[in-house]
């Protein structure tokens, strides 16, 4: 069994989609807490401090699945003579880079809607 | 670990005599024993055959009543508990038990192995899912069957406006049925990371074992949301606990989040096999490898994972924040992409192969056409403006059914026509095949192209009639023809099937010229499937080498010696595939049985409320479970004698890393979102009750569920060191059984702390439903530390048997894990109730 730091262990394979799956509950559950809490004026628009912290928290979430990504490629790389090995780091890379999309895909609407109406 | 024997002359009938004495099904009554997965795979698909046939009726029935306006074929009362449990039956006694009866059979076999890793809790799984089914189908034949449709939403479904058991053989009979699910979701997960063939290494698995291994994987997690949700409205309905009811601090929402939280995943979790069966049926029969193994996988993976960021779609129209329906909407469009990247590999599949139009292609072109278009309607409802239009409308009853028939029933279809010489040694006819294919395609189309009209036109969903003249009178009448002429299609299909064990053509061996390992047993064939376990390391062992049935068969692979007596199969690493223990399987057994039929009498007991029954069965039902757990290891029933051949690797009970610490660990996940399902229900009705009553001061002694987390913590440090040192293989059994005793009382002391803590508190649980989630967290780590003790006072006389030692430390790691979980459990649970509250404008 490969250490659980090894980029080759496989219980990283899905790890992106896993950080994605936090996020986006972070992501729901703060919009509900921030609209209970203190909710923005409705006349604000898109432009207020809830949406601002949800798109900022969304970016670094991104960020750090592209970094995330980019490290298993690189892994991948490296282990490319033996299949598993570089299968495992190529899946994971793949999965990290999707979860990054996805998290950009899904956190647009801030940018366009107010968020407690 | 290769233990080629070609220089040694086995006699292979003597060697097949041999494996049959120990892997053998014995008849009469004893077949009730039966563990083995062929088994136990068609049990679960004859039963879910009937299921479906007694869903397919209901549905006649509805088509029926809706045929022409104003009809009275069914009285009101019946036609909502027909249509409840056409639905309820269709998806949880039908759809899910037979994917998991595909893949229970299956999934040993591709994988090179000779059975699943916990043959017992397959057993268990299977008659928690019979006498549940039944439990419920029963309830329809009395009159009292569940009528507030197949999600049960509150406060319809709730005591005030549907008094009566209706509602409680709904809750308690699928959570009985649900057992079955989660325990095969737990064996499927291990037994694909933990038994696949010597050398069968990630890349090199077959493409229905990453289906299979997500599908669990969402069962363990989808699953617990709904199995608390049903546990809640239970204690609602039954106790008064007021967890959905608006005026004592409830919110039904919550019911609907915690429904959707397991129902938009339990799509995939039906999809995701039939996508299986795609992938895997599609190459052999265009003799080709699947274009893009590792986009597809990555799909598989992703689509597990998004299809849970989804369930809010469900609720567009209850009142939420438009920019959380964006959210939503853009992950229910976003699912369609990893589907997409499915659909294109089959297609370049079909393009680059050479397509051979056998029976079950025609199952999955239909397939292909219909789940796109099924697809397509869904991206559709993804938009929140198009949902609002016809959400509750007989256009979402079409999608759906384009959803589920299209991508489960075609490709169930596909591949019991592939899989057939499985179950009976002979071909199908490809004359009557072809009807039965027809038949169900054009009256399928019939039935619901039209109601996506139907629905557009405005047609709401679940009404027992309807005025004529609206417009909606003839697509009805051709929607109730067409599920007739689908009827029709489907009695041929089993007309077809039942002839074929009588006049079909004896298969030849591996008949459609396939790639993967199942094809590489007997027809059909022996429980132990192989009689040697060949080496794998390709993708396509059958294509590399077609000639490998034969070597299996003649036992020139590994693990042949079998006068130990005992089941077995490899242990292997999880990524590599590289053997790394000897897995030794449990035999027959009365106890899968048995504790099921004691679940079945604490069902019924709460159905019928008599409690008490319900109190002693569950007592009886603990005892025969821990006899289960007592027949492990070095008990004379598992495997008294260490022994193995030389060269090859140890029992995984006399190693750190047998394949029940990977159950737990997954047991425990599933357990996991059972508790966060729970904590997300205590912060959503803290947020967004309308009426959350909280009280002004504590309800609780603080300093005694304090008390609980420091004693546990102490518990979970002191077994540390000790365990640690066993694993290396050091430890006195005197010190061992100090340690277990020890930790034994503290954890009952510590539940003894919780339980006054509960009980000698100022808790309103009818009153609140603040102080009913309170009871309800309390009596789930209750429960926990309890079963924790128990099972270490259990370890303590294993150390005093001689069944756990430094030659056998196996076990004791297994326990560790539930004490972790419990310590984790518990100090969340203090900082929830305790520390949160006052941040939060509570006491």
């Amino acid at each position: 069994m490969q250490p659980l730091r090894s980029p080759y262990n496989p219980i990283h394979i899905p790890l992106g989609l896993v950080i994605w799956s936090l996020w986006f509950v972070a992501l729901y559950g703060g919009l509900s807490v921030g609209c209970s809490l203190a909710p923005p004026a409705p006349e604000q628009g898109q432009w207020n401090w809830l949406n601002a912290v949800l798109g900022l928290f969304s970016l670094l979430t991104m960020a750090l699945l592209l970094w995330l990504a980019r490290l298993f490629q690189l892994a991948a790389r490296r282990g490319a003579q033996r299949p598993a090995r570089s299968f495992s780091a190529r899946l994971a890379a793949g999965v990290h880079l999707i979860s990054a999309i996805a998290t950009l895909f899904i956190a647009i609407p801030t940018l366009s809607l107010p968020p407690c109406v | 670990m290769s233990n080629d024997k070609t220089d040694k002359a086995l006699d292979p009938d003597q060697l097949h005599d041999q494996f049959n004495d120990v892997w053998g099904n014995p008849r009469g009554w004893k077949a009730l024993t039966i563990v083995n997965h062929s088994t136990i795979g068609i049990r679960f698909m004859l039963t879910g055959l009937g299921f479906f046939l007694f869903g397919g009726l209901l549905a006649m029935l509805v088509r029926t009543q809706l045929a022409i306006p104003g009809y009275e074929f069914l009285e009101p009362d019946m036609y909502n508990q027909i249509f409840t449990m056409h639905g309820t039956v269709m998806m949880f006694l039908f759809a899910v038990p037979m994917m998991e009866g595909l893949a229970v059979y299956l999934i040993p076999k591709m994988l090179g192995a000779r059975d699943l890793v916990f043959p017992r809790l397959s057993a268990l799984g299977y008659w928690c899912y019979l006498f549940g089914g039944l439990i419920l189908c029963a309830s329809l034949l009395l009159g009292i069957a569940p009528k507030a449709g197949w999600f049960m939403y509150t406060p319809l479904s709730s005591a005030v406006h549907t008094p009566g058991p209706n509602s409680d053989f709904w809750l308690i009979g699928i959570t009985f049925v649900e057992i079955s699910a989660v325990s095969a979701g737990v064996e499927l997960v291990v037994s694909i990371l933990r038994t696949r063939g010597e050398g069968m290494s990630l890349n090199k698995m077959p493409i229905y074992a990453w289906y299979i291994l997500v599908m669990a994987m969402m069962i363990v997690v989808g699953f617990p949301p709904l199995i608390l949700g049903s546990i809640l409205l239970e204690l609602e309905r039954a106790m008064g606990l007021p967890f959905f009811e608006v005026a004592r601090g409830g919110d039904p929402i919550l019911w609907q989040h915690l429904f959707w939280l397991f129902g938009h995943p339990e799509v995939y979790i039906i999809f995701l096999p039939a996508a299986g069966i795609v992938s895997t049926l599609l190459p052999v029969f265009c003799q080709r490898p699947l274009v893009g193994y590792r986009w597809v996988v990555l799909a598989i993976l992703t689509t597990g994972f998004i299809s849970f960021g989804l369930w809010v779609h469900h609720m567009f129209t209850v009142g939420i924040p438009q920019l959380a329906q964006a959210f939503f909407s853009a992950a229910s469009m976003l699912v369609a992409v990893p589907t997409g990247i499915q659909v294109f590999a089959w297609i370049a599949t079909l393009w680059l192969g050479r397509p051979q139009y056998h029976v079950p292609m025609l199952w999955l072109v239909g397939f292909l056409i219909i789940f796109v278009c099924g697809g397509l309607t869904g991206v559709m409802l993804a938009l929140v403006p198009f949902d609002w239009q016809v959400h509750d409308t007989h256009f979402v009853v079409a999608h759906m059914h384009y959803v589920l028939v299209g991508g489960m029933f075609f490709p169930l279809l596909a591949g019991i026509y592939y899989w057939l010489p499985h179950f009976s040694g002979r071909m199908p006819s490809a004359r009557l095949g072809k009807w039965g294919f027809w038949l169900v395609f054009i009256g399928f189309n019939v039935t619901f192209l039209i109601m996506h009209w139907t629905g557009l036109m405005g047609m709401p969903r679940r009404i027992y009639t309807y005025e004529a003249g609206l417009g909606w009178d003839l697509p009805n009448l051709v929607s109730s023809i067409g599920s007739f002429i689908m009827a029709m299609g489907i009695a041929t299909i089993l007309l077809d099937i039942v002839l074929h064990f009588r006049f079909g053509q004896p298969a030849p061996k591996n008949p459609w010229k396939a790639d993967t390992m199942e094809w590489a047993t007997s027809l059909p064939p022996c429980p132990y499937n192989f009689v040697s376990l060949a080496k794998v390391t390709e993708r396509h062992p059958l294509w590399e080498n077609p000639d490998l049935p034969e070597s299996i068969a003649r036992g020139e692979h590994a693990l042949t010696v079998i006068d130990h007596g005992r089941r077995e199969t490899w242990g292997v690493e999880p990524l590599t595939g590289k053997v790394r223990e000897i897995i030794h399987l449990p035999g027959n057994s009365w106890l899968p049985f048995i504790a099921s039929l004691l679940i079945a009498v604490v069902c019924l007991g709460l159905l019928s409320k008599f409690y008490w029954v319900s109190l002693v069965a569950t007592i009886a039902a603990l005892v025969v479970l821990f006899r289960w757990s007592w027949e492990n290891g070095a008990h004379p029933n598992a495997a008294p004698d260490a022994k193995v051949q030389p060269g090859e690797p140890p029992l995984h009970s006399r190693t750190c890393d047998g394949p029940g610490l990977w159950g737990m660990g997954v047991t425990l996940l599933a357990n996991g979102a059972l508790y966060l399902a729970l904590l997300f229900g205590w912060f959503y009705l803290w947020t967004v009750s309308p009426n959350w009553l909280v009280p002004d001061a504590p309800v609780i002694d603080q300093r005694l569920l304090l008390a609980c987390g420091v004693l546990l913590a102490i518990a979970v440090l002191w077994q540390r060191p000790v365990l640690k040192r066993l694993s290396k293989g050091q430890g006195e059994p005197r010190t061992l059984l100090t340690c277990f005793v020890g930790i034994a009382s503290i954890g009952l002391l510590q539940s003894a702390l919780l339980l006054w803590a509960l009980l000698g508190g100022d808790l309103a649980p009818r009153a609140t439903a603040h102080d009913a989630v309170i009871v309800v967290l309390l009596v789930y780590s209750l429960v926990h530390c309890l079963l924790a003790a128990i099972l270490s006072v259990l370890q303590a006389l294993r150390v005093h048997h001689g069944y756990v030692c430094v030659q056998t430390p196996y076990e004791p790691l297994v326990v560790e894990q539930l004490w972790q979980y419990n310590l984790v459990v518990l100090w969340i649970t203090y900082c929830s109730v305790v520390l949160f509250p006052p941040t939060f404008g509570g006491a």
